[in-house]
């Protein structure tokens, strides 16, 4: 089977993880508008090496390597050797992180184009999640990074912070394209069965950036209001909670939390749709501002039509306007989030209404369709093989 | 009746569940007719898996082969630093017993992912 378009990213997929729903949009997006294609990402468990759905093939890579350095370098030659059969006939290959691109853009003759989907930079991630990781060895992730944004023919970025920064590091402007985050917006899904009668809902991972410490602070804070629960949506495993489990006891607070993990994408909306309030309580670090993110779960929220309390960052505003769709207050301040969460429970009324305004928002301008229209647009104005006319399109560059 | 265990779907995944007609003449797995390929019989697995010359992935030497390949043929177009990681750059990823670190083993939720949407 030969290939018009590929995908590759360094995650695993499917899974409950955000990353995941915005890997199936933006690739079936790519093999809508290409007829098909090649999803290559990471396995594991018990999902399949290789999987053919008509002229869509999935392979994932596998290979138990502990050291993650060894494994993204194994990683990106497995790339490399999934691209090969491909190079005849390859349009765009898609790629999410730099150990995907540097075998995509680094082909030589290469005739297709490299679209690099930049959600986040590891060279700045990775100081956060491996605290042992020197600046000499960021500073060589970081060279790589820049290496494939140079001879990337675009790239995408689903905020305008990390267009921003990309800028910064010297990416030429129109060579950025902003395609969002988007969410469903759907009839309200039934209550799960087992919902406490009034909760606030955290949805997502539990990485240190995402601030769940400062929301188990802010919760200690709402302990008077009774039968007050909070949910919290892992995307990690249980054993990957036993930090936050313990900052929890710690706390005193274990006991009115309800964990669920790894919910398929439905049933998470449908603890969405049935929350009191929805909280994002990501932290002010170097990952959320100066890279920059956009953040999934305050869309799906907003989808959802469920109010959100978010910390106020410049991510987030892109998203939500203060006091229109839901609240933002400082980040890092567990305070002023019980507060914003108090008011909004005491409030029923004026929190539904800012909960109307925020679905509302995500139809008019947040939709998935939307961005995928974008990312279609793109694809067709990116993609020509020398022997092959461009096909014609708009884009949306970043101003 | 033994149902067809091809994996489908993308996001959602599922099992086919039709009858089986057929073994998969490299991984002796029953298959449908709809996924048995025409002309071999394999599997869809084991059919995509030979297109990408990786007819035993679980041979060790697999990875190394695919790794020497594309060292040559990066190493054309890039010498910059991504091929100087040192053991003291390594030393800081091997996998620890803390979540943050990565729990070392390679279940559904070590992915390895490096940005979350």
């Amino acid at each position: 089977m030969k290939h018009r378009a590929a995908y590759f990213a360094f995650d695993r997929f499917p899974s409950a993880k955000g990353s995941a729903v915005h890997i199936a949009q933006m690739a079936d997006e790519l093999f809508d508008v290409f007829g098909g294609g090649l999803l290559g990402v990471l396995g594991g468990g018990d999902l399949p090496r290789y999987q053919r759905e008509g002229t869509r093939e999935i392979a994932r890579f596998g290979e138990r390597i502990p050291n993650l350095l060894d494994r993204v370098e194994a990683f990106s030659a497995w790339v490399a050797a999934h691209l090969a059969p491909h190079r005849e006939t390859l349009e765009i290959c898609h790629v999410r992180d730099p150990w995907g691109a540097l075998p995509a853009v680094a082909a030589p003759g290469r005739g297709y184009r490299v679209v690099y989907e930049v959600n986040g930079l590891p060279s700045i991630e990775m100081g956060h999640t491996w605290p042992l990781a020197s600046p000499r060895t960021l500073g060589k992730i970081r060279e790589l990074e820049l290496f494939c944004l140079e001879r990337s023919d675009a790239i995408v970025v689903p905020s305008e912070v990390i267009g921003g920064n990309l800028r910064g590091l010297g990416v030429p402007a129109e060579k950025i394209h902003l395609v969002p985050n988007g969410a469903e917006v759907g009839p309200t899904p039934p209550r799960p069965p087992d919902a406490p009668d009034r909760y606030i809902v955290y949805v997502g991972a539990l990485q240190p950036w995402q601030g769940l410490d400062v929301l188990l602070r802010a919760f200690v804070r709402l302990q008077d209001l009774p039968g007050l629960r909070l949910v919290i949506c892992s995307s990690l495993p249980e054993r990957r909670a036993r930090t936050v489990r313990r900052l929890a006891e710690r706390l005193g607070v274990a006991e009115r939390i309800d964990w669920r993990f790894e919910l398929p994408h439905a049933d998470v909306a449908a603890w969405l749709a049935h929350a009191a309030v929805s909280v994002a309580p990501l932290t002010g670090c170097a990952r959320n501002l100066d890279q920059g993110c956009a953040p999934l779960k305050v869309v799906e929220s907003m989808a959802a039509g469920v109010p959100v309390v978010a910390s106020d960052l410049p991510a987030v505003r892109e998203l939500m306007t203060d006091g229109e769709h839901g609240r933002l207050v400082p980040a890092d301040r567990p305070a002023e989030l019980a507060r914003a969460v108090r008011i909004l429970l005491e409030y029923p009324e004026a929190a539904a209404a800012l909960g109307a305004r925020g679905r509302r928002r995500i139809e008019d301008d947040l939709t998935w369709a939307r961005s995928r229209a974008a990312l279609a647009d793109l694809y067709r104005a990116t993609a020509c093989r020398a022997d092959r006319p461009a096909i014609g399109g708009d884009t949306h560059v970043l101003a | 009746m033994t149902p067809c265990t091809v994996t489908t779907g993308f996001f959602v995944l599922g099992r086919c569940g039709r009858p089986s007609v057929a073994d998969c003449p490299r991984c002796r797995r029953r298959v449908c007719a709809e996924h048995a390929d025409p002309q071999s019989g394999t599997c869809p697995e084991c059919a995509a898996a030979q297109g990408y010359g990786s007819d035993d992935p679980h041979d060790p030497t697999w990875i190394v082969r695919y790794r020497r390949r594309h060292y040559e043929q990066a190493h054309a177009s890039y010498q910059g630093g991504w091929t100087t990681y040192d053991d003291y750059d390594r030393g800081a990823f091997n996998p620890g017993d803390d979540w943050s670190y990565g729990s070392g083993d390679f279940g559904a939720g070590d992915d390895g992912g490096f940005v979350d949407s």
